[in-house]
């Protein structure tokens, strides 16, 4: 399946020169909205197996309340630190004349490689009782200090980790929307005699919201559907509860799969909320975004870059060191075969995340232009949708599909059917899809949010073909947000855990699958060089998709 | 404390360091001597087998003991070996649950080498993913072994009618506890533990009565458990089956109120205890060898209670699916698991108890004759549900 071939066919559908999408994108959008939505019948057919009793008592049990104001306190906390993180470095990185721009940028970005439970683990070996910190004090005779430290577990704990790992994802999303921004209104605004600040709550605010707004939206998502970290932190949220069931046999999945649809309830709640709060903006003039800093911090500048050197000390060179740390200090463990690193695990990695990042924004394009091109409200529940699977915990959506693709296949196609679907690649990257499509979803609607409809009626008028128009005027101006929906499916794709261990065909080790088994077998000192390893990798990928755009 | 003048043996180890003897040869059960000499067993069935070059069925034993102190100085060890075992050949789809996936893979990877016509493949995830993953799957099953490290996910899945029964010939070496009814057996055993901080506390400062625990003044706010690990689970809900519901609930109550700290793993949990941070913990016991394997002066000891939960033998084991069409092949693959190499292989590189007896368990660790584990149904272990909503509604989990 070739991706260019895919766009092509695409932008011939998209860049009709009626102002409202046509059925055919309508449809496709809706078609997309069903596959990503299928995996929730399965979760259905297994919450049948409870009695309504049952079913009762644990919705209405205390530690389910417990669990659901905990997983509101998590969401709500994580998702605000992360705006009042993202915003400004996006700001800063993007209309100003920051030292070193580039450099910040990226390392803005990359704590999203770090996956959240090596993070986790990270800030426990550091802070933890017995950690680094305690035992440097006590080295320096500052032991007293030691019992005052606040303890890293708990929701302190938990909501710091979630924030210093997934706030990029509001920087990348605000990122792309103020690259899409076109910097002559604001220019406009500033002979206007507005001061910055001014122009920029007038101007740049309403145009960055959607964009914002994805962030956000993403980030208190992930918050809900991320296992490791409230786990690693001893913080008792849905996930943890779920993991708990799902590790009982007979009626503890059938409570899993309950929990998971109250977990999802929320969810429902939360994007009903937010489709309350984000307005949508007036299209800009989709001229050519312009990247030079507009801004001038004066000696400012050097204080400016102090944020993002210390949110980088906590986010990269923290659990980077402590990876350091378990590679020199892991014992003479034992090495055998089947716990060595191989190169493979790593092109296996980014192989299935390529493929995935290629499937996952041909699957967004359409649902985004529909839901960016048109305010009925079925694009919004069709936009909508794609989220729910976002927040499906990994387990449950793997084990949905595993009944889906092997006995329901088996039953109703007999076996080829059941063996050509079930551990096969395709369905790997369908479930990623499932549960990544958001990411590419919300970065790409921002963008076309951003294009000027009359920009591509003129080029229709100067006889280009729909697929013309949609390859010079659209594809360009939308590039930027494609690419941030592409790198961060590829770099979630990169560290997923859960579902990859339960869908992954047999004998296909990533690097994550094999991190898994080494720090299972308790062989920290193993797991330090794979993780090095991916977040190198992934942070490769992510200095050439944070060029400022790609001409092409 | 009890009064210790019995000379039954049982609590003579208690007496001494178990963990002391690191590169102290452990007694070597010599029932089993006359099946050394790999070369002098006889074929029961299978091609010919190949003799030439290194990795042919007379593999060196060595290859499969581990190395490192714990493992040095081990006498010969009895059992069958693989020599003695008919050939492996064909095609295996394996699912490994649980954390040892590297380990098992190594081991595989090793009969791979002995047996040019054998390949298998093998996938793995956490115990209760890769039951649930199967009972999922039901009769569409790719896999023809479920290999896990924890008995309650083999029940899980026999249970469902998806394991086939085992012929004696597999399961004979083994204890019976250890194959309940054939649907299933053991290959490696794991021991609830309690692992103790030398400097702080000693043997005699951990009573042998697990239900003794919560009024011990050693242990307050000094005593780690990790309630979400499989295994801690096992032992809550042996204490269930054992003492009843009540009493496992003032159990949990008293052992909160002592000031129990939680970890996310026993392993965590082991290492705690060897920098001090803890007194005791609950544990299985191979994570203390593990953590003085890697710091051999570490300040750690394990002590065994008697005859109750926290004495519970838990094993990892393996079963052969109903669906597979292979189980003549998956059947002689399990008696692999239970060669003389194999066992040895469990025993100095994962410091597992052996399941045949005429291996020892390394480094000075009571046999399992010496052990006294409480009488129950392995099987049972997989009803783990009464035991969340327990641990739940006294606010553990």
């Amino acid at each position: 399946m070739g991706p260019a071939g895919g766009f092509g066919r695409l932008g011939d559908l998209l860049d009709r020169d009626d102002d409202q999408p046509r059925v055919a994108v309508v449809l496709l959008a809706a078609g997309v909205a069903a596959a990503v939505l299928s995996p929730l019948i399965w979760l259905l057919v297994g919450a049948a197996e409870l009695s309504a009793a049952e079913a009762v008592a644990l919705l209405t049990s205390n530690t389910t309340g417990d669990v659901l104001v905990n997983s509101l306190a998590l969401v709500g906390i994580v998702t605000a630190a992360s705006v009042a993180l993202g915003v400004p470095l996006a700001v800063l990185t993007v209309q100003t004349d920051l030292p070193f721009r580039r450099f910040w940028t990226v390392l803005a970005a990359l704590p999203l490689v770090v996956p959240s439970y090596i993070g986790a683990f990270a800030y426990v070996s550091a802070f933890g009782p017995s950690g680094a910190l305690p035992d440097l004090l006590t080295d320096v005779g500052l032991g007293a200090v030691v019992p005052l430290l606040p303890t890293v577990y708990g929701l302190g704990g938990t909501a710091l980790v979630l924030t210093l790992f997934t706030y990029p994802y509001v920087f990348l999303t605000t990122r792309a929307s103020l690259l899409s921004f076109d910097t002559t209104q604001l220019e406009a605004a500033r002979t206007l005699n507005h001061s910055y600040p001014q122009a920029f709550r007038r101007v740049i605010l309403p145009q960055i919201a959607p964009g914002v707004t994805a962030g956000a939206l993403l980030v208190a998502l992930y918050t809900l559907s991320d296992f490791g970290t409230p786990a690693i932190m001893r913080f008792d949220v849905f996930t943890r509860v779920i993991y708990v069931e799902l590790n009982s046999f007979g009626v503890g999945r059938a409570n899993a799969t309950l929990l998971s649809m109250q977990l999802l309830a929320v969810t429902a709640v939360i994007l009903a909320l937010e489709s309350r709060v984000s307005g949508d903006t007036a299209a800009g003039y989709g001229t050519p975004s312009s990247v030079k800093s507009v801004v001038s911090l004066g000696p400012v500048r050097w204080l400016a870059a102090c944020l993002p050197a210390v949110v980088s000390v906590f986010t990269l060179a923290l659990p980077v060191g402590i990876l350091t740390m378990w590679l020199v200090r892991s014992g003479p463990g034992y090495s055998g075969g089947g716990l060595a690193f191989r190169p493979e695990f790593a092109t296996n990695s980014v192989y299935v995340a390529v493929l995935t990042a290629a499937a996952t924004v041909l699957f967004a394009l359409p649902v985004a232009y529909y839901a960016g091109r048109s305010d009925s409200p079925l694009s919004k529940v069709v936009e909508r949708a794609t989220y729910l699977g976002y927040a499906m915990p990994g387990v449950v959506l793997g084990l949905a599909l595993v009944f889906f693709s092997s006995r329901w296949l088996l039953d109703t196609f007999g076996p080829g059917a059941a063996q050509l679907v079930y551990q096969s690649l395709p369905l790997l990257v369908f479930a990623y899809v499932v549960r990544f499509l958001p990411q590419a979803v919300g970065s790409t609607r921002s963008s076309v949010l951003g294009v000027d409809r009359d920009l591509v009626g003129a080029a229709r008028l100067l006889g280009e073909p729909p697929r013309g128009a949609f390859r010079r005027v659209t594809l360009p101006l939308i590039s930027p947000g494609l690419l941030a929906g592409a790198a961060l499916v590829f770099l979630t794709t990169m560290k997923e855990l859960d579902t990859t261990l339960i869908l992954h065909p047999t004998g296909f080790t990533t690097i994550v699958t094999y991190i898994w088994r080494v720090q299972e077998a308790g062989y920290y000192g193993r797991a330090a060089l794979p993780a090095l390893v991916l977040v190198a990798v992934s942070g490769l990928s992510m200095v050439p998709l944070l060029r400022g755009r790609d001409d092409d | 404390m009890t009064d210790d003048d019995t000379t039954n043996g049982r609590r003579t180890y208690r007496r001494r360091k178990v963990l002391a003897g690191l590169g102290a040869a452990g007694a070597a059960g010599l029932a089993g001597c006359g099946a050394l000499g790999g070369d002098s067993g006889t074929e029961t069935g299978g091609a010919g087998r190949t003799t030439d070059g290194e990795d042919s069925v007379g593999a060196a034993f060595e290859e499969f003991r581990g190395s490192g102190p714990l493992a040095e100085g081990r006498a010969d060890v009895g059992g069958t070996r693989i020599a003695d075992l008919p050939n492996l050949s064909g095609e295996l789809t394996i699912y490994l649950g649980g954390g040892e996936g590297g380990l098992y893979r190594d081991l595989l990877a090793r009969f791979e080498r002995i047996y040019p016509d054998f390949t298998y493949n093998a996938r793995e995830a956490g115990t209760a993913d890769t039951a649930n993953t199967i009972i999922s799957e039901g009769a569409a099953t790719p896999a023809d072994v479920f290999w896990s490290v924890d008995a309650g996910s083999l029940a899980a899945v026999a249970n469902e009618g998806l394991t086939a029964s085992l012929p004696s010939e597999v399961v004979d070496p083994v204890p019976d506890e250890f194959h309940p009814d054939d649907s299933w057996v053991g290959t490696a055993g794991r021991a609830r533990a309690v692992p103790y901080n030398t400097d702080e506390l000693s043997a005699e400062d951990v009573p042998d009565d697990v239900m003794a625990f919560p009024e011990v003044e050693g242990f307050r706010n000094a005593i780690g458990w990790a309630p979400t690990y499989g295994a801690f689970q096992s032992f809550i809900t042996a204490m269930r089956l054992i003492e009843g519901e009540d009493a496992t609930r003032e159990w949990l109550r008293g052992m909160l109120d002592a000031g129990v700290t939680e970890y996310n793993n026993e392993f965590l949990v082991s290492n705690s205890v060897a920098d001090g941070a803890l007194n005791a913990g609950f544990a299985n016991h191979y994570y203390a060898l593990r953590v003085q394997a890697a710091r051999p002066n570490a300040p750690i000891d394990l002590a065994f209670t008697s005859g109750d939960a926290g004495g519970l033998i838990n094993v990892a084991g393996a079963a052969v699916t109903a669906a597979s069409q292979n189980q003549d092949l998956a059947f002689t693959f399990v008696r692999h698991l239970l060669s003389a190499e194999a066992q040895e292989f469990f025993a100095t590189r994962t410091y597992a108890y052996p399941m045949v007896g005429d291996i020892p368990p390394v480094g000075g660790l009571p046999p399992v004759s010496e052990l006294n584990p409480p009488s129950i149904d392995l099987n049972e272990l997989s009803n783990i549900q009464p035991t969340l909503d327990l641990m739940r509604e006294v606010g553990v989990l």
